[in-house]
């Protein structure tokens, strides 16, 4: 057994299936630039291209006390760089080097096979940092060319000439699709990892973070990555109302407003009748935060996450992954407003200034509710020469005041941060909302797309009649950034703030028709493919009538053994070849002659066969030699089937 | 020919293959075997670590590869399973030889579905043999090589015919036994005893004496099969007239008489090797010899056809 499996194993690796194994390393490292650190990535490359020298020059070839020392090396080196934690950036690390370091050592087909079964794995390694669909079309390309070199390694071919080993590739791939559909419609999904993610938030994200720091420039303004994407059932709401409620932050120390996740969740959230209600399905990007976005007031909680007293999504661990949930929001207010949270929203930071105090108590003496402080509030960030800009001047050590009495430039979160502070000195409960505003309305997809461009910081302040109540100071001063979607091309250009207050037209707007189209296309490849998570699946089958694991594992089974069969069937009895006609009357006649005279041997040819029956019929002997005469002659002579068919007909 | 419900179910028909048939064997799903080979569990175990790394990630793309990788592999165990299907093998005439030599089975092998096939291996014993390429309707005619242990009939045993195609993950097998022996002759004796010749004095009859064969030239006479090429006459045949033997007689007609009591040996079977070595001996010498064995006796006589049955004699002497 053993010997018979090492004479397929130990053979020598053929040049055309090295080259395409070098390919394939090629191929699966590439896309890790930008996502690993550049140490592993060159260690790799010059690892595969050592062995594509040793193509040409075999005697540069490591052996095995080279290799040996040279894999250990490496296998510390990798330890040390990511210690004990082995998340998603150390083992594609890890893998990719390994592949690197199977392929140097690659001589036999037995190597073969395992660096191709290496290649599969790190194949799927770069969708861990994104899943894009060009990625995707670019792993199938890899996809189908490890699974070509495994065939051409196990057939030992040593040219590519002729393309039945290309058309049995594709088919087996075209034949594996719908089994894989069946796998990745039914398997069940669980919720959340198995085991802690520790690398997930190493590279920065871009996103509305936990912190807010007005003195610090916000540079996802300049971002056009998507935050996600939204679509309505129905009439949305106006472009000046869409508020995507994030975090809601009531701690700051004067500088900076600080995130304290709240899970705490309300009794009665609002007792007001039921006001408009907007449904809608929104397509969330992983963001690492526990936090999701909603619209006003959301009227359930969706699946795995709760519902807090802040009326804020929150889920229990963070989002590592694309997500899909569909929600109604109405316009009621919060009305919730308990003795803890009064306390958390109306407390001061230390270093509030005497102006500040000075500037709140004159709005509580000439006003007589607090509604109307707020609108005097208003007025004078719009009355004053305030300024709305990307590029304000930097803030010291007290930049409430400094912006509101010195600088006076300013965006959203120098206004809100500053604004919340006023309405706390006048005794006025007020949080900071961080979230996006507007977003751009993508005609095509009919979808809503929300970028990091439109993260905004607004405020909400406490009334008695109205309970928590939105007012954005931004739109006191630069009511276009609320009522237009921003500009960001022109705003990446000019580094200052833009809007879309005209139409675009000639050839901007084709420029942006080709956009929306791309974009409609990844709106799919999100909501179809990618959000398919625990919760979308559960959806999904419970229409098709599929609950719970049991009854998907069960659907799971059924679905690929029926297919399965089919393909048996399909494969084995639809190609039969069939024997050509003179064959077929051929053995229709010998079956007739068998009645009497004995069956056909299998090792009998005809000849001998009718040898056979004219020793014990004498008087058949012209006729049967004409018709194997004629038999032979159609079939190995001329190609004319007449004569036999005549002579056939013509035996009594 | 359908199997009783116990034969199906042997686990020798798993390993050595149905009772032995002297016809063609046609492969089909009754004979093909499959299973994963040790790459393929290995794999295995490469999907199940991908798919625990997609369901950690909970990554969409993650799981559309693992359960393509995963499809990928189970579909191509059809074409594993197609690779050796349709195949038609049948043994062939296979010479006799000698105990110690290596014997030649004849295989015949046809690709009959129009479909071609590729990397199929043949084992006998330790014996591989590989068809790299098989194309459609194309015949191989394959010889493998096994080393009789004893002589008489020799029985090859199973050929199993295996295919790691397409992938490498799946072992296609097929174990096959045939009907079709070969015979083996015992050992020709390495010891150079002189042959037994026996003279017989023709005037006289009767007087016996041995003799190392002085052999006088008599004339020419036609080449026929099993004479010794040492006696054809080079030149007329390089002149083109023919295959002609030079043949020689004794002023004493030679017979040589291979006796089992008159040979000197310790056991049967150096008998039986000292016999053949002389039958081998005789015939390439031209002489007439006769052979008698306990089970056998055969008269004085000359050619191939007399070669052949003194030998199959030695070969099946129990």
């Amino acid at each position: 057994m053993s010997n018979m499996n090492a004479l397929n194993r130990e053979t020598v690796i053929t040049p055309l299936c090295l080259k395409l194994l070098l390919l394939c390393g090629f191929l699966l490292v590439l896309p890790h630039i930008g996502n690993l650190k550049p140490e592993f990535i060159v260690i790799s490359l010059v690892l595969l291209t050592w062995r594509t020298l040793t193509v040409k020059f075999p005697q540069y070839m490591p052996n095995k006390w080279l290799l040996l020392p040279l894999s250990i090396l490496l296998a510390l080196f990798i330890l040390k760089s990511f210690g004990m934690s082995f998340g998603r950036d150390a083992s594609s690390s890890l893998l990719i080097v390994l592949l690197a370091l199977k392929l140097l050592e690659c001589r036999r087909s037995r190597d073969v096979v395992a660096s191709v079964f290496v290649g599969f794995f790190v194949l799927i390694t770069p969708f861990l940092f994104d899943q894009t669909i060009l990625l995707a079309l670019y792993s199938l390309c890899i996809f189908l060319l490890l699974l070509l070199t495994l065939l051409i390694n196990t057939t030992g071919q040593v040219t590519l000439q002729g393309f039945t080993l290309f058309r049995l590739t594709a088919t087996i791939f075209l034949q594996a699709i719908p089994l894989m559909l069946i796998g990745f419609l039914l398997f069940p999904r669980m919720i959340g990892p198995l085991w802690a993610l520790p690398d997930n938030t190493s590279n920065a994200v871009s996103g509305i973070s936990d912190t807010i720091n007005p003195g610090q420039i916000s540079n996802l303004a300049l971002s056009s990555a998507t935050a996600f994407r939204v679509t309505f059932e129905g009439e949305p709401p106006e472009q000046k109302d869409l508020y995507w409620r994030g975090a809601v932050f009531y701690e700051t120390d004067g500088i900076k407003w600080q995130y304290k996740a709240n899970y705490k969740v309300a009794e009665k959230l609002t007792d007001s009748a039921k006001p408009t209600e907007y449904k809608y399905t929104v397509i969330m990007e992983p963001h690492h935060q526990r936090w999701l976005y909603s619209l006003d007031l959301p009227s359930h909680k969706v699946a795995n996450s709760k519902l807090s007293e802040d009326s804020q999504l929150m889920l229990s661990k963070k989002l590592g992954r694309t997500l899909s949930y569909t929600l109604t929001s109405n316009n009621a207010s919060n009305k919730n407003l308990t003795d803890t949270l009064k306390k958390r929203a109306l407390n001061l930071p230390k270093n509030t200034s005497d102006n500040i105090l000075e500037l709140a108590g004159n709005f509580r003496k000439n006003s007589s509710n607090d509604l109307e402080i707020v609108n005097k509030a208003l007025q004078h960030f719009n009355q004053q020469d305030f300024f709305y800009t990307l590029n304000p001047p930097l803030l010291g050590k007290n930049p409430n005041d400094e912006f509101l009495f010195k600088t006076k430039q300013g965006f959203c979160s120098h206004y809100a941060s500053a604004f919340t502070v006023l309405m706390r000195a006048a005794n006025i409960p007020a949080r900071i909302i961080a979230g996006y505003q507007g977003g751009v309305h993508n005609t095509l997809g009919s979808f809503w797309e929300i970028r990091q461009a439109d993260a905004h910081v607004w405020v909400e302040v406490w009334l008695e009649n109205s309970g928590w109540t939105r007012v954005d100071p931004t739109a006191a001063i630069a009511p276009e950034r609320i009522s237009n979607s921003i500009n960001l091309a022109e705003q990446l250009r000019a580094g200052e703030v833009n809007f879309n207050i005209n139409r675009p037209d000639g050839f901007m707007a084709f420029a942006q028709q080709a956009k929306w189209l791309l974009n409609t296309i990844d709106y799919y490849w999100q909501s179809g493919v990618l959000a398919y998570g625990p919760e979308n699946q559960a959806e999904f089958l419970n229409k098709a009538g599929i609950k719970g694991w049991e009854d998907m594992v069960k659907w799971l089974t059924i679905f690929s053994v029926s297919f399965l069969v089919l393909l048996i069937i399909y494969l084995n009895f639809s190609k039969k070849t069939k024997p050509d006609k003179a064959q077929q009357i051929l053995l229709a006649f010998c079956k007739r002659l068998s009645k009497k005279y004995g069956e056909r041997r299998s090792y009998e040819t005809v000849s001998d066969y009718f040898e056979r029956v004219k020793k014990q019929n004498a008087q058949l002997t012209t006729s049967l030699n004409a018709i194997n005469k004629s038999y032979l002659d159609c079939r190995y002579g001329r190609e004319d089937i007449e004569p036999f068919k005549t002579n056939v007909k013509a035996f009594k | 020919m359908p199997l009783s419900f116990t034969q199906r179910f042997s686990f020798r028909r798993f390993t050595q293959g149905e009772a032995a048939t002297a016809n063609a064997v046609n492969l089909d799903h009754r004979r093909i075997f499959i299973l994963p080979s040790r790459s393929g569990l290995v794999l295995a175990m490469v999907i199940l670590l991908m798919l625990i790394a997609s369901i950690n990630y909970n990554n969409s793309m993650g799981f559309i590869f693992t359960f393509l990788l995963a499809a990928a592999a189970q579909v191509s165990s059809f074409y594993g399973f197609k690779n050796l299907s349709g195949l038609t093998v049948q043994a062939t005439k296979s010479e006799p030889c000698f105990l110690g030599d290596q014997a030649h089975y004849n295989l015949r092998i046809k690709e009959q579905e129009g479909r071609e096939r590729w990397a199929i291996y043949i084992k006998l014993g330790d014996k591989v043999e590989i068809i790299q390429n098989l194309k459609a309707n194309q015949v191989v005619n394959l010889s493998m090589t096994v080393k009789p242990n004893k002589r008489g009939w020799f029985c090859a045993g199973t050929f199993t015919f295996f295919s790691y195609f397409p992938l490498s993950l799946f072992r296609a097998w097929s174990p096959l036994q045939f009907d079709q022996k070969l015979l083996v002759y015992p050992t020709p004796s390495a010891n150079g005893l002189p042959l037994p010749i026996i003279s017989i004095d023709k005037a006289e009859g009767s007087s016996i004496s041995l003799q190392q064969g002085s052999d006088d030239f008599d004339g020419f006479r036609l080449y026929q099969q099993g004479d010794p090429y040492q006696r054809i006459n080079w030149k007329a045949f390089a002149a083109g007239k023919g295959v002609f033997i030079k043949q020689f007689t004794s002023p004493l007609a030679d017979e040589v008489s291979l006796n089992w009591s008159s040979c000197h040996a310790n056991n049967t079977e150096q008998k039986l090797s000292q016999l053949c070595e002389w039958v081998l001996k005789a015939q390439q010498d031209g002489l007439s010899y006769s052979l008698k064995i306990p089970s056998n006796s055969y008269d004085a006589n000359q050619g191939i056809q007399h070669q052949l049955r003194c030998l199959r004699a030695l070969a099946l002497y129990e």
